[in-house]
């Protein structure tokens, strides 16, 4: 058994007590970046990285559009993944997943706030506006943990959601749970960045191409300078504080200490990628050219293997925008809620297929990437596309609408429409777990074992 | 009903923090009072007004008064009690039908709860605990730009910041995340290299503009350049003064610009420096080239001219004719004044611009040795600065130790040390965090004052959202602050940056903020009003089917059917909108967001009544928000006090344009969010959320006989579900008052092609109205003390970065009695935020 769930479980207990105790640092819950790295980890049989994606689209999907006719190799799509036709041979669609820790339960309203919350952490986050909130790490984060010390940047974050609304979310829970995928801690969000030059910076330097190697190590070596003293700084501060004080800059500490191993890490790297494209201005006013721009920030990591581990929220669960480009003037939210009336459900049919053309314009980007096996970078990925809200109308988390794209270097086999028999969606992440070959987890979230892929 | 107490985390309600309170040391006052005054004093009054539904076997909302065993049990239900408080004043409980509580009963009532649940205790009262706060985006632009001189926009380079309780500077909330730190790190680099010269001394340059001459005929283009022609006579002279005697380069920027065709005309141009020739040549066509006219020479003090002029060489007669279809040829030289740069000699350079912001000695010590001590000195001020206190004798070696790494590198000068060493500054906890300490001497047992540089901080990121000024940390650092707290307070609150409490604070309150950026469709909007929705739909999709048309013929590179389709999109708009774009434009939202921040801030500089955001007679507006209200008589763009007709439903923030249009759906308004919104931020009595298993309510279902409903009628459904009624009774009449504003605050006699139906409706409380200027009048008299609870608390909370605790009970209704008797002054409240104890006490540790 991994130590991880022991630690959360022990912080947990900590924190009911409301005592003022010590708190374990998160150090615990930490890569173990000095560990050697075992065979084939994150590799694929053919010796190339291995990828994992995790990308969410928001308030569910339109079922009868959504799911395939069909079964198994020989199905047909519908609607809504019909644009996923030209890399059919590289997806299957996986029904009958779910998340029973979105359901109400005791907690009331705020489905959105906890499908969101709980599509990769697979727990149900704790219901609050504000002081302690508490969720639990994201399997993405879990994977990093382990694969994190193999790539330049442990994990990538990404989001296409750009706006906030003032005031509070969902139904009297924070909005860190609505607008956060990836969960470093039950209690440290990551969140996703929205501006694509600023990750192309982030991944690559800033400047125009063949600047770009230079200036990153310089600004490297620059934070190096800086890091002892803040982190000094920190631990001399943190004798002083107690209870969420400590807490906050135990965050912080931790946060320091990542970006410490992070330039240590690079240079053992060596040069840093520079890839022969123009860094993206800023965030196009146009959804499409953003969500893409967004595609391809990730695709680029992947190919540099800057990372193996990602996320992207396309937009929050419970988004209200409007698609003026598709000329539907209602919010997406409230279409969702479409009382099965036919006007509304067409619309909501349009916003899912938009969302799935997108993802395949992704994949058959990934698809082009030749990888250094011969095969693509698809061929040697695992991504999810899906929703922690089956079916927005009536706000259920079981039947999630979830696609599984990539072959995983080869042990997967993709091609198919796979009706299951209803198992926890935590069930598949720890099977991708086991492709990644990090060592065995038993349990992750409300996971009950492993799902064939 | 009391909410079910399985809603007790809803936004805006105090409960969650309950807990907390119960834990602190101080909370619990002795046990047998509380338990013999509540057999004594308060359980005949639940007996009498409350245990019909809440006792002797009756739970209703799952509640009784008599199911914890023993009294000293039930005293300590934190959560209940505070629904109780809040239920009563409110006059939610009783209901309604039910005779009211007896003011000297619920007096008693509300007395016991303050000091026998809460445990409140006058002489020592528990002021909380705040989380230590990192800055928020905001804080960190506004205190670097305070600190460092530059606009650094953290805006659009940091992830946004998380809320809670309706804020984003709320401490528990505020986390750091890896991609966060990293940012800041950059940012620290990216601030100091942008902010902290590198040298000392600057050569000296000084700029007469074009437009300072005399003898010039027109204004000067864009570029500040006067632009002459080589057919006219120019004549330009200036008169400067030179008081340091040395050497000078006395440099003119001049361009040539020709037309794209050839130009014959020529001229000779002369610069003249006190009547001598300093640069003379003969000017031709070029189609553009910057002329290299610079002298160096010496001067000694006294004043001098400088003379520029154009002497043609060729009459205008040599002007090419002009061929028909195209336009006439000209060269020209631009004159861009002149640049006096000196003197050069290096001893007379003058310092850096900023260079004293950071550095107090005009040049680094020659001797190399001195450096270090001299750094030292240079980074304990900026570090003071930056950490808002003192920084200790260890940090500074730390940091002097950076810069003296830096200067082993070679060609490293002392202020590049120096900058490295402020980029670590910039990088700490005690920057990005507000780290607070307490006074010490504090009696044992009781709780402890902050210290005066917390107290400081407080008050300046309170009111400025900034780091505090030199003023207040000089009444810090002497220990004289809290003894001239008026007169600072009124100080701050007098400074223009106390806009910020006006846009961070109104602005998340009232959430102007989001009216720039809400989704709403003002074509489906109009057509909705108008019932023309379903062809309004047609058109939009025949508006896509020609926008996609042309789409495929460009793809197929037809011009012709390109410049058809053009033409037929261009006569539809014509048809549709008469050529006008109907649009909730950027223009008429940023005057909305104006109107609500303006008049928050009239209120606050005039010292006006809280109860005029309720109910006023006046507004701000400009020409197209006065339109768009329907007040004639508005001219211009600019915002300025309008005193409003006299039958004119506006005037209060509820029927500001950004009220009414941040509470809807992008193609309607929401009566629901409209009602909460007041319960919420108005009368601070928030429904819980809906409870498990039911749906969200069906705005726009139909019937079962298939006829559309109306949202009233959709609503009118709900209520009638006992489960949806006891919150939608409190929200939708507050909420269907507004009705008659669409989702854009535009007003509307009628929706769907209908008459809006009557607005008229009654509050949980009672009191009825028969329309908006009714239902205002009913918020500033009878639930007059609702609002100012409500106020307080929002402001307390904003002021705190925490959320409200039942511990915040007595200091939120002392302010509320002040704003009773000083005629809700808007800045009582400020003031009495400043000196409670919340705010000036930090809870004792254990």
């Amino acid at each position: 058994m991994n130590s991880l769930p022991h630690s959360t479980t022990r912080r947990r207990f900590l924190r009911g007590l409301g005592a003022c105790l010590a708190l374990p640092s998160l150090e615990t819950l930490l890569p173990r970046a000095s560990a050697a790295a075992a065979p084939g980890l994150a590799t694929t049989a053919g010796g190339v990285p291995l990828r994992m994606a995790f990308v969410y689209f928001p308030n569910g999907a339109i079922h009868e559009h959504f799911w395939p006719s069909g079964q198994g190799a020989d199905f047909t799509f519908k609607r809504t993944l019909e644009p996923l036709e030209k890399v059919k041979a590289s997806v299957q669609v996986l029904s009958g997943l779910e998340h029973r820790n979105a359901e109400p339960g005791p907690d009331g309203a705020g489905d959105h706030a906890r499908a969101n919350g709980a599509f990769l952490t697979g727990v149900r986050v704790k219901k609050t506006a504000g002081a302690d909130i508490h969720a639990g790490v994201s399997i993405d984060q879990l994977a990093a943990q382990h694969i994190g010390q193999l790539t330049r940047f442990p994990s990538l974050e990404l989001s296409a959601d750009a706006v906030r609304k003032s005031g509070s979310c969902d139904s009297g829970y924070s909005c860190a749970y609505e607008y956060n995928l990836a969960w470093r801690s039950p209690t440290t969000p990551l969140a996703g960045e929205p501006n694509p030059r600023l990750v192309f910076e982030r991944l690559f330097g800033g400047g125009s191409h063949g600047e770009r190697a230079g200036n990153f190590a310089q600004r490297q070596q620059q934070q190096r300078s800086i890091l002892d003293f803040v982190i000094d700084d920190a631990r001399a501060l943190q004798r002083n504080l107690t209870h969420r004080d400590k807490d906050k800059l135990d965050e912080y500490l931790t946060n320091v200490r990542e970006i410490e191993q992070r330039i240590a890490r690079a240079e053992q790297f060596g040069t840093t990628p520079d890839p022969a494209a123009d860094t993206p201005a800023g965030i196009p006013a146009d959804y499409q050219a953003h969500i893409r721009l967004m595609y391809e920030m990730l695709a680029l990591a992947f190919e540099t293997d800057s990372t193996r581990v990602a996320t992207f929220l396309l937009a929050h669960d419970g988004s209200n925008r409007p698609f003026p480009e598709l000329t539907i003037a209602e919010g997406h939210h409230s279409l969702s809620h479409h009382r099965n009336d036919p006007a509304m459900i067409e619309k909501v049919a349009l916003i899912d297929q938009f969302y799935a053309a997108q993802f395949a314009w992704f994949l058959e980007k990934l698809a082009a990437a030749k990888d250094a096996d011969g095969t693509s970078v698809l061929h040697n990925s695992m991504i999810v596309y899906g929703c922690g809200n089956s079916d927005g109308n009536r706000h259920t988390h079981h039947n999630l609408p979830i696609v599984l794209a990539g072959n995983g270097g080869g042990t997967i086999t993709p091609g198919q429409f796979r009706t299951l028999a209803p198992a926890p969606m935590c069930n598949l992440f720890l099977t991708m777990l086991d492709q990644m070959r990090v060592p065995p987890v038993e349990r992750f979230g409300d996971s009950t074992g492993r799902l064939a892929v | 009903m009391i909410p079910p107490r399985r809603h007790s985390h809803s936004p805006g309600s105090w409960l969650a923090a309950c807990a907390l309170a119960l834990a602190a040391p101080f909370a619990a006052a002795a046990p047998a009072d509380t338990t013999a005054l509540f057999e004594k004093e308060v359980r005949p009054i639940l007996e009498e007004h409350c245990f019909d539904c809440h006792g002797d076997g009756e739970k209703k909302g799952q509640v009784a008064f008599d199911a914890f065993g023993s009294t000293a049990e039930l005293a300590k239900q934190t959560d209940l009690w505070m629904s109780v408080l809040t239920n009563v004043r409110a006059g939610l409980m009783p209901p309604a039908k039910e005779p009211r509580l007896p003011a000297a009963a619920q007096h008693v009532l509300e007395k016991w709860i303050k000091t026998g649940a809460f445990g409140f205790d006058p002489a020592n009262p528990d002021p909380g605990r705040v989380t230590l706060r990192r800055l928020n985006r905001v804080e960190y632009r506004n205190t670097v730009r305070d600190l460092m001189g530059v606009d650094f926009r953290a805006d659009a380079e940091f992830p946004a910041d998380d809320a809670g309780y309706g804020f984003d500077n709320i401490g528990d909330v505020l986390s750091t995340s890896p991609l966060l730190l990293e940012k800041y790190m950059q940012a620290a680099d990216t601030i100091v290299a942008q902010a902290v010269p590198l040298v000392s001394r600057a050569l000296p340059e000084h700029t007469i503009a074009a437009d300072d001459f005399a003898g010039k005929h027109g204004a000067p283009n864009r570029d500040g350049a006067l632009v002459l022609s080589l057919y006219e006579n120019a004549d330009l002279t200036h008169r400067f003064h030179i008081a340091q005697a040395g050497t000078y380069r006395v440099a003119v920027p001049a361009t040539i610009f020709g037309s794209f065709d050839f130009d014959p005309g020529r001229a000779t141009v002369t610069v003249r420096i006190d009547g001598k020739e300093a640069w003379k040549q003969e000017l031709k066509w070029k189609d553009r080239e910057a002329l290299a006219i610079a002298s160096e020479q010496k001067f000694e003090p006294g004043d001098y001219d400088v003379r520029f002029t154009v002497e043609p060489l060729t009459g205008l007669d040599k002007k090419p004719a002009i061929r028909p279809g195209e336009s006439a040829t000209h060269v020209n030289v631009d004159f861009g004044g002149v640049k006096l740069r000196g003197p050069l000699e290096r001893e007379h350079w003058t310092m850096t611009p900023g260079y004293d912001r950071f550095f107090t000695r005009p040049d680094p010590p020659a001797d190399r040795a001195a450096w270090p001590g001299y750094a030292a000195e240079v980074l304990r001020r900026f570090a003071t600065r930056a950490f808002r206190r003192p920084v200790d004798d260890v940090a500074v070696e730390k940091l002097t130790a950076i810069a003296a790494r830096a200067w082993e590198a070679k060609g490293t000068g002392f202020e590049q040390g120096v900058a490295r060493a402020m980029t670590a500054v910039l990088a700490s906890p005690r920057f990005l965090f507000r780290v607070e300490e307490t006074q010490p001497g504090a009696a044992p047992g009781t709780h402890p004052f902050i210290d005066e540089y917390a107290l400081a901080s407080r008050l300046s990121y309170f009111l400025w959202s900034t780091m505090p000024d030199e003023e207040l940390t000089a009444h810090a650092a002497r220990g004289e602050l809290r003894a001239n707290l008026a007169a600072q307070v009124r100080r701050l609150l007098a400074d223009p940056r106390a806009e910020q409490l006006v846009s961070n604070f109104a602005g998340q309150w009232l959430q102007t903020r989001d009216v720039e950026s809400v989704s709403i469709d003002a074509r489906v909007v109009q057509a909705r009003d108008a019932g023309t929705e379903a062809e309004g739909k047609q058109r939009r999709e025949q508006f896509h089917q020609i926008n996609e048309d042309i789409d495929v013929a460009t793809r197929a590179g037809d011009e012709t059917r390109v410049a058809e389709l053009k033409k037929e999109l261009n006569e539809m708009r014509l048809k549709f909108f008469g050529g006008k774009r109907v649009e909730f434009s950027a223009e008429l939202r940023t005057a909305m967001r104006g109107e609500a921040e303006m008049f928050f801030s009239h209120l606050l500089r005039e010292d006006r009544s809280a109860l005029e955001l309720l109910d006023a007679d006046y507004t701000f507006l400009n020409e197209p928000l006065a339109q768009h209200y329907g007040i004639p008589g508005v001219q211009g763009r600019e915002m300025r006090l309008v005193k409003l007709p006299p039958d004119s439903p506006r005037g209060g923030v509820l029927t500001m344009g950004s009220t009414l249009a941040v509470t809807s759906n992008p193609t309607r308004t929401s009566p629901v969010k409209r009602g909460l919104f007041i319960l919420d931020n108005i009368l601070g009595t928030p429904t819980p959320p809906p409870p498990p298993d039911v749906a969200a309510l069906d705005e726009s279902g139909k019937d079962a006989a298939g006829h559309e409903l109306s949202f009233r009628e959709a609503l009118a459904q709900h209520r009638e579900k006992p489960l949806c009624a006891s919150c939608h009774n409190r929200m939708d009449p507050l909420g269907l008052a507004f009705e008659n504003f669409n989702a854009m605050g535009l007003w509307r006699e009628q929706e769907r092609g209908q008459p809006i139906p009557s607005v008229a409706g009654q509050l949980i409380s009672g009191e009825r109205f028969d329309g908006v200027r009714a239902l205002k009048h009913i918020l500033v008299t009878e639930r007059r003390d609702d609002f100012y609870r409500c106020l307080t608390t929002k402001m307390l909370t904003y002021a705190l970065g925490r959320g409200p605790e039942p511990c915040d009970v007595p200091a939120i209704d002392a302010i509320v009695e002040r704003l009773q008797r000083e005629n809700g002054r808007l800045t009582a409240i400020v003031i009495g935020i400043i000196e409670s104890a919340p705010f000036q006490k930090r809870r004792a540790e254990l």
